[in-house]
């Protein structure tokens, strides 16, 4: 529904003519983000400053528009689709690193700023921002912060809210406040806390204070091949156990390895069941002597092949693989849909075979790339949408898995968000009494529930995922 | 002030403590809640306190789960009771809170004390993975769960943490886990002067392997703790060279808790000049890697003198043991942030008749 025209002027009005998009065309770019969902703003609004959010925010109170903040649109739990239409808040105008204190160690940026650009710009002061989600080289800190991204290397540095120290904040009402700030205690309630991870139901991210930290001196990275997931879980268990707690420790599986391999000839052992990706940093003592030990224990449980990274460069590669695995799937078949469940880690063995087991079950193949160390699952169930009735069996087989999660004592996701896609399985995990008081807390944010509407929150009267219309009208007409 | 004596409850389950939250709402009594009591001289003086509300009979370990290093605990059990389970597995919850021991969890949880590991650990917030919260309406809501990693749905452990009650009673906690380090030396050294003193700290600091915890005194003497793979706490401990110190020093550390006692925290490169603007031989201790300052205050006045610039420098201090007398002259929080507005809006959708805790937070 197109928005009337002297809402659209008043838009214009504030960001300018060309920052206003409500053109139907142009608008099919924003209708997605990473997962498969998909719904067509009404307007897609880009603000270059804070005040320019503000006042959008409060046009769109007046006239009781949802508004949908929206950073890089890597997002893969349909947190940035405009479900109930209304306006896309796009913030990618806003990337600009406004400062970096190398002698305090953190940075002040906009929400547009890319992730992996403030790690760049801090490494010439020895500085690092730890999350690094694997889009990290197109996500937005904004996104990251209304999410609380994590990432590989979050099992010893933590998850994006750990690095948060502050933000600014425009509210549903257009007031902009800071929320908590450089010094370490605040006076009050956590604010900064609550706001971070609400997917944008609470306010728009303006300004985000992060933390940065000093880059290790010295750094090891270990492949190890293993028979199969299960070993290679066990022995995950077991390096945590002997109370190592490495920098990252990933898992990819067979179908994994055979596509990263033959995308980036990375070195992965081909013939593996699983490998692990292990590392520590340090300082050089550190990671000799804690590599060491992951390797006996990675030896003791069935560990074989193990390749430490030689260079620097080698060390990418390694990574470069583990990264970009989601898109060198995309060689299997075109569509996938990534999963993102958490259990507790000593049931990572009876998650992967129940996954395993749902995948021949629905007939689909399935790959599993993910955080081992933390219990975090990334099961891609990979499909090609052109084939009749396949979402059925995609999101069946979708669903299976999460209650698997769930039964093993799991929580729905780790890190990508429970947006569009995961809202109905939420009564799985919480209580009645349990969502009342989460909606307590979105109701004092946003009484009238223009943020983000028909995220997170169960909303009974949407049954069916709703295909993204670009996807539909392309396979409908047989353009792909 | 306090002028009635308040009905004692100490309820034996979380369902019972939730009923006598609903009953003291609905008649309006206001209401307590109480841990090891070691906290109680923080915050603002209760306006009233109809009935106090011991969680101490909510002791148990719910499940401590080795293999994944994630403990659950009732809110009433003891820092050290919780340390001691977990220290069977070789694991601990790296939280050193002074005027120990006694703390409860829940208790630390509400007022988010923390202690010197702070430096590497970060805060219970940081580590803290789930929470269950009785509420005024009787119910009992949860968030989080028993997985390290986490986002399904709304972070109210945030909302609770530091909260001092004033939104609902925690009843049970689960946490992340640490292994014991690898090695764990303690090492010390005296300085001549303070600003010799502040080198000797940010040196220590700024060795490439990071201390797990460092505390500057003010008569100038500094304690450091160096954990991790033996070789690496090996040169680290060659590089500092300061004398190696009995590792008692910690758990000694930790009992400081002085009569008047005000907590300063501000961007960690004010620290020095705040402290240096104290009376002279003021008392005080201070985490300088944080920007945490406990000074051990005499004169009141001086107190709102060091706030002045405290908040100055983007900072807070805060009461956290007073007389009643000088909490209710210059109060016990400093100013109220800019965010008042949305945090009383948040106390009154959890607290609508404003029985838990009154006057003793800013909400």
């Amino acid at each position: 529904m197109a928005l009337p025209t002297t809402v659209v002027e008043e838009l214009r009005r504030i960001v300018g003519r060309e920052s206003v998009i409500d053109s139907a065309n142009d608008l099919r770019i924003f209708e997605r983000d990473a997962s498969i969902e998909g719904a067509l703003p009404d307007a897609v609004v880009l603000p270059a400053t804070t005040e320019q959010v503000a006042d959008v925010i409060r046009v769109a109170a007046k006239h009781r528009i949802p508004v949908v903040p929206r950073g890089a649109g890597t997002g893969l739990s349909g947190g940035a689709v405009t479900i109930r239409g209304g306006i896309a808040l796009q913030v990618t105008r806003m990337r600009r690193i406004l400062a970096l204190d190398p002698v305090a160690q953190t940075a002040l940026v906009e929400p547009g700023v890319v992730n992996l650009e403030l790690s760049l710009v801090a490494a010439a002061h020895g500085l690092f921002y730890a999350p690094d989600p694997a889009s990290q080289k197109a996500c937005s800190i904004g996104g990251n912060a209304a999410n609380n991204s994590g990432g590989p290397h979050c099992l010893y540095y933590g998850v994006t809210t750990n690095h948060v120290l502050g933000m600014e904040v425009v509210f549903a009402d257009g007031s902009v406040q800071w929320v908590s700030g450089d010094s370490p205690e605040r006076v009050g309630l956590d604010l900064c806390g609550v706001v971070v991870g609400s997917e944008g139901t609470m306010g728009v991210i303006t300004k985000i204070k992060v933390r940065l930290l000093r880059t290790p001196p010295s750094v090891a990275t270990l492949l190890a091949a293993f028979p199969n997931v299960e070993t290679a879980s066990q022995a995950v268990s077991a390096v945590i156990a002997a109370g190592i707690v490495p920098a990252a420790l990933e898992m990819m599986d067979r179908v994994t390895v055979g596509a990263v391999e033959a995308h980036y000839h990375a070195g992965y052992p081909t013939d593996a069941g699983a490998v692990l990706l292990a590392e520590v940093d340090g300082i050089s003592e550190s990671t000799r002597e804690l590599m060491a030990a992951v390797r006996e224990v990675l030896a003791a449980n069935q560990g074989y092949a193990m390749r430490e990274a030689q260079s620097q460069a080698e060390r990418d590669l390694l990574w470069q693989g583990r990264k970009g695995a989601i898109g060198a799937l995309g060689r299997i078949k075109p569509n996938y849909y990534l999963h993102d469940g958490v259990v507790p880690r000593s049931r990572l063995p009876q998650v992967l075979s129940a996954v395993g087991e749902i995948g021949e079950h629905y007939k689909l193949p399935v790959a599993n790339v993910f955080h081992a160390g933390d219990g975090n699952l990334h099961p891609n169930i990979m499909f090609d949408i052109r084939e009749p009735g396949i979402m059925h069996q995609v999101e069946g087989a979708g669903e299976e898995m999460l209650r698997a999660v769930v039964e093993l004592g799991g929580a729905l996701s780790g890190e990508h968000g429970i947006g569009l896609e995961k809202s109905a399985f939420m009564p799985w995990i919480f209580s009645p009494d349990d969502l009342e008081a989460m909606q307590r807390v979105k109701n004092v944010f946003d009484p009238e529930g223009i943020l983000n509407p028909g995220k997170i929150f169960p909303d009974p009267s949407r049954k069916q995922v709703q295909l993204a219309g670009r996807m539909g009208l392309a396979i409908e007409a047989k353009w792909w | 002030m306090v002028v009635n004596t308040p009905v004692i409850e100490k309820p034996r389950t979380a369902e019972e403590l939730a009923g006598l939250l609903r009953q003291a709402a609905e008649s309006g009594s206001a209401v307590v809640p109480v841990g090891g009591g070691k906290s109680s001289r923080m915050g603002g003086m209760p306006l009233r306190s109809d009935v106090e509300l011991h969680t101490t009979r909510l002791n148990r370990v719910l499940e401590h789960s080795q293999a994944d290093m994630v403990v659950s605990v009732e809110a009433g059990i003891t820092l050290e009771a919780l340390q001691e389970e977990l220290g069977k597995a070789g694991q601990f919850l790296p939280l050193d809170p002074f005027n120990s021991p006694g703390h409860t969890i829940g208790g630390l949880l509400a007022t988010g004390w923390t202690g010197p590991l702070r430096q590497r650990f970060g805060s219970a917030r940081d580590y803290l993975i789930g929470i269950r919260v009785a509420q005024t309406d009787g119910h009992l809501a949860s968030a989080g769960g028993r997985v390290v990693k986490n986002v399904s749905g709304y972070d109210l452990m945030k909302l609770h943490y530091g909260a001092m009650g004033s939104l609902g009673v925690i009843v049970a906690a689960s946490f992340r886990v640490f292994p014991r380090p690898l090695a764990d030396v303690t090492l010390e050294t005296a300085s001549g002067s303070m600003a010799e003193a502040w080198t000797a700290a940010e040196q220590a600091l700024s060795m490439p392997l990071a201390p797990t915890a460092l505390e500057l005194f003010s008569d100038g003497h500094l304690v450091v703790r160096i954990c991790g793979s033996p070789d690496a706490v090996k040169r680290m401990v060659a590089e500092l060279a300061w004398q190696e110190a009995d590792a008692s020093v910690w758990a000694e550390h930790s009992r400081t808790g002085p009569e008047s006692w005000a907590r300063i925290s501000v961007p960690r490169h004010g620290l020095q000049d705040i402290l240096a603007s104290l009376p002279d031989k003021a008392q005080w201790w201070a985490s300088p890697g944080i920007g945490i300052a406990n000074w051990s205050f005499e004169n009141p006045d001086d107190v709102v003198r060091v706030r002045h610039a405290v908040e100055k420098a983007h900072g807070s201090l805060v009461l956290m043991s007073a007389p009643a007398d000088v909490s209710k002259r210059i109060g016990a929080w400093g100013t109220p942030p800019e965010t008042i507005g949305v945090m009383r809006r948040l106390k009154n959708a959890f607290d609508p008749n404003g029985i838990l805790n009154p006057g003793r937070f800013v909400v």
